[in-house]
């Protein structure tokens, strides 16, 4: 695996966080807490939907430990993730999805209009 | 770099939501109309239970429809929670009205997405939703025709045996 995040190119980063990607495999590299998390479009997706759903608000008034476990598939670890990297994750996954549309706006107006 | 985004995401977030809601309505509708056709046969309606019986088969229809085009698009499909419907009905005109209204919902609901497609300029799903829209065109004249069908008969006994007989040959010609 580290092969592949070697050839990738990063999408967006912040100081702790950082999303990559995989021309070869079209595959993403979530580059936080230990190990990288290698997704496909539609998990990134989904990632970045369960990390918007949390209610941060109803996290902190709650009587439990301020932190959120979230569930992607049998593939990856399940994330047990606190209010602050939470947070990281909203600013690295809002970032990306921002990236990548860019990248596809310039793909349609250079790339595929002159190709 | 590549546009994985393109190559992978055919369809807007906010395309994927709206379809997903209507992958609910559609499945909402089924389940009432299933309940429509118990109330019809515990009445002793078996035509009427047929009507709706093959009205909450159609509904699934749709919602397969809807959920194949969201995978094949590589967008997630959501199997929807299904909350409560209703059980008991007044009359046999309270279970029409019932599903006149349905339709009317879904109808607006159907032209939503299609307003949704048209702020994306996604000119793919607008294509296939022109199905839906000539679908409920036919949903609604049918909902609509079979109601008048008390207007024009009334509501005692002799009318409702009438209206059992009638209610199966209730369809749509399109519009000629």
């Amino acid at each position: 695996m580290s092969s592949k995040v070697i050839s990738s190119a990063i999408v967006f980063e912040t100081l702790a966080t950082s999303v990559s990607q995989c021309d070869r495999s079209e595959k993403f590299f979530l580059h936080f807490l230990e190990k990288p998390m290698e997704l496909k479009l539609c998990e990134l997706i989904g990632l970045k939907r369960k990390i918007e759903n949390i209610d941060l608000t109803a996290l902190v008034s709650s009587q439990g430990p301020d932190i959120e476990i979230l569930y992607l598939s049998h593939q990856h670890p399940i994330l047990v993730l606190s209010i602050y990297e939470i947070l990281e994750l909203r600013e690295v996954l809002s970032g990306t999805f921002t990236m990548l549309e860019l990248n596809s706006l310039i793909h349609k107006s250079i790339h595929r209009k002159f190709s | 770099m590549k546009d994985i985004l393109r190559r992978h995401q055919v369809l807007k977030l906010e395309i994927v939501d709206v379809i997903n809601k209507q992958i609910k309505m559609e499945a909402h509708s089924s389940s009432a109309y299933l309940a429509m056709a118990g109330w019809c046969d515990l009445q002793g309606y078996d035509n009427c239970a047929d009507f709706f019986f093959k009205q909450s088969e159609e509904e699934r229809k749709h919602q397969l429809k809807f959920f194949h085009y969201l995978t094949d698009m590589e967008a997630q499909a959501i199997s929807p929670a299904i909350g409560d419907c209703q059980h008991d009905f007044e009359n046999l005109r309270d279970v029409f009205e019932t599903a006149l209204d349905i339709e009317i919902s879904v109808t607006d609901a159907i032209h939503d997405i299609v307003g949704v497609c048209r702020k994306h300029t996604d000119i793919a799903t607008e294509e296939f939703m022109k199905w839906f829209v000539q679908e409920q065109i036919e949903e609604e004249y049918i909902a609509r025709r079979a109601l008048e069908l008390f207007d024009v008969l009334g509501e005692d006994k002799i009318a409702l045996g009438m209206i059992e007989e009638k209610i199966l040959s209730v369809s749509y010609d399109g519009a000629n």
